[in-house]
């Protein structure tokens, strides 16, 4: 009986200090380096595995349909916003790498020319979640500032690498038509759905519009800094200083700061106001971010303001608080400013706990789904777009 | 009826907590995760982000089967490394004892 409680005990001591071995060194094996995911310049072997991953979806129809009627199960943003990124992507992508444009162009003009086609045949509800028809939009007749803004970077990144004639009177035609409602609302707010307001497509709005001025030569610098200096004024919680995720149209706050929406924030504000751009990632990156034993991760709430899960935030997974939602978008705000010590832990847990797939140089995160991997193809390729635009218009 | 296994020295019941006790369940949980791996069970895990693993299956089997997927695979590559690295501080335990002068 004392041997074998001894022999438990010694048991057990082992396991304890295997443990405390084997944690600290787990990430070891799923740390790379930083270049694996975001090279500067050229595209990183991940960038490129994910695009072909994505490439493949947009020349099979029928692989692209149960990918995209899986995300529609549970949310038709998801779809719209699964587009976006990809073109957006392969906008840098084209930038990064001459040789394959005319493929990247050929794939960007397929998607724009589908989606077109899908919102004009099916209304704008088909990409928006059911609820949008569940009361009347305050400014009439309604329109949803999250696909006009989208779609406009949409046409406007795709003409910036190359341009498109057709594209040029549907991208002025969209963006007179938002700095319209932007005018005629004193608030400077318009709603993505009804009397809901959304940081992110404010954001992603107007540098649509800025990319539309760099185009088309328009000026809409005056509308730009008075929708930050409204922005600095009424959308910012005090306790954090980081920006709102969601208001009324009259601006109160319907949401806190969340970290699905504020890191794509940031990195959209760099084309705006650079120094606003940091001050508001260094915020979320003090709030929201955290690394552990060496895995990074974000939380999607800030202590002060907890919230409770929802589409955008994905599961909250206990103890660690870790969003899945938060956290894949934590890799565009660290690649966008550069915080490689961010990048390497995120990197080491998309590997560890995204469950990667790689087949035929394809690679995609079975964790993860279309939109999830499209907006991690955009955080290993960003940067030329902006730079370009920037280099003649300059930050504001 | 009695298992033909039990004839190879590594099917055999070990005492509990010990060095070959660690490895056999090491061994059992390794099994385990190539069976669910080469099943393809690691397609489901896009519940985690709120995706439909599986049109066809639905999201109750779907969901089932990414908890038996993710569960198996901490254990391997959390719980694997611990029993061995344990299993191996044991034996070297045990090494150091008997070389000790009584």
């Amino acid at each position: 009986m004392k041997a074998r409680m001894k022999r438990i005990l010694a048991g057990l001591a082992a396991l304890i200090l295997a443990a405390l071995i084997w944690l600290p060194c787990l990430h070891f094996f799923f740390t790379k380096p930083v270049s694996a995911f975001r090279q500067e310049p050229g595209l990183s072997p991940e960038a490129r595995q994910l695009a072909a991953w994505h490439l493949q979806l947009w020349t099979d129809p029928v692989l692209r349909d149960a990918e995209l009627k899986k995300m529609r199960v549970s949310n038709a943003e998801w779809d719209f916003m699964g587009r976006s990124y990809l073109v957006w992507s392969l906008a840098n992508m084209a930038l990064r790498d001459p040789a394959s444009k005319p493929l990247y162009l050929r794939t960007m003009d397929q998607i724009i020319d589908e989606t077109l086609r899908l919102e004009k045949q099916e209304g704008m509800y088909f990409f928006l979640m059911p609820y949008a028809k569940d009361s009347r939009y305050v400014m009439q007749p309604p329109h949803s500032l999250f696909l006009d803004g989208e779609i406009s970077l949409m046409l406007a990144s795709r003409r910036v690498v190359e341009e498109k004639p057709e594209y040029k009177p549907l991208l002025t035609e969209r963006v007179n038509a938002m700095v319209e409602r932007f005018r005629k609302n004193p608030r400077l707010i318009l709603e993505s759905y009804p009397d809901q307001c959304w940081m992110f497509d404010h954001c992603i709005a107007l540098d649509a519009i800025k990319l539309s001025d760099y185009l088309d030569g328009a000026d809409h610098s005056a509308l730009i800094r008075d929708w930050l200096a409204m922005a600095r004024r009424r959308l910012v919680d005090p306790k954090t200083g980081l920006l709102f995720s969601s208001f009324t149209t009259d601006g109160t706050p319907l949401d806190g700061p969340e970290g699905s929406s504020i890191w794509m924030v940031a990195h959209s504000l760099q084309l705006l106001d650079a120094d606003f751009a940091r001050d508001q990632y260094q915020r979320a990156r003090k709030e929201l971010g955290a690394i552990t034993l060496g895995f990074g991760y974000a939380h999607e709430w800030p202590q002060s303001w907890p919230g409770t899960p929802d589409v955008d935030s994905g599961p909250i997974f206990p103890g660690f608080d870790i969003s899945a939602g938060s956290s894949g978008m934590a890799f565009v705000g660290a690649s966008a400013f550069h915080d490689d010590e961010f990048l390497k832990p995120l990197a080491a847990t998309l590997e560890f706990a995204a469950f990667p797939s790689r087949t035929h140089g394809r690679l995609k995160y079975c964790a993860s789904n279309q939109v999830g991997d499209a907006a991690l193809l955009y955080a290993a390729t960003l940067g030329p777009l902006w730079q370009k635009v920037e280099s003649r218009t300059g930050p504001r | 009826m009695k298992n033909p296994l039990k004839k190879f020295a590594v099917f055999q019941r070990s005492e509990f907590l010990s060095p070959r006790d660690l490895l056999q369940r090491a061994g059992t949980i390794s099994v385990l995760f190539l069976l669910v791996h080469l099943a393809g069970f690691r397609e489901f895990t896009g519940v985690l982000n709120g995706t439909i693993g599986s049109l066809t299956l639905g999201w109750k089997l779907s969901a089932f089967l990414a908890v038996v997927y993710i569960v198996i695979y901490l254990a391997f590559v959390v719980l694997v490394p611990v029993l061995m690295l344990a299993a191996g501080i044991l034996m070297v335990g045990r090494w150091l004892l008997r070389k000790a002068p009584p």
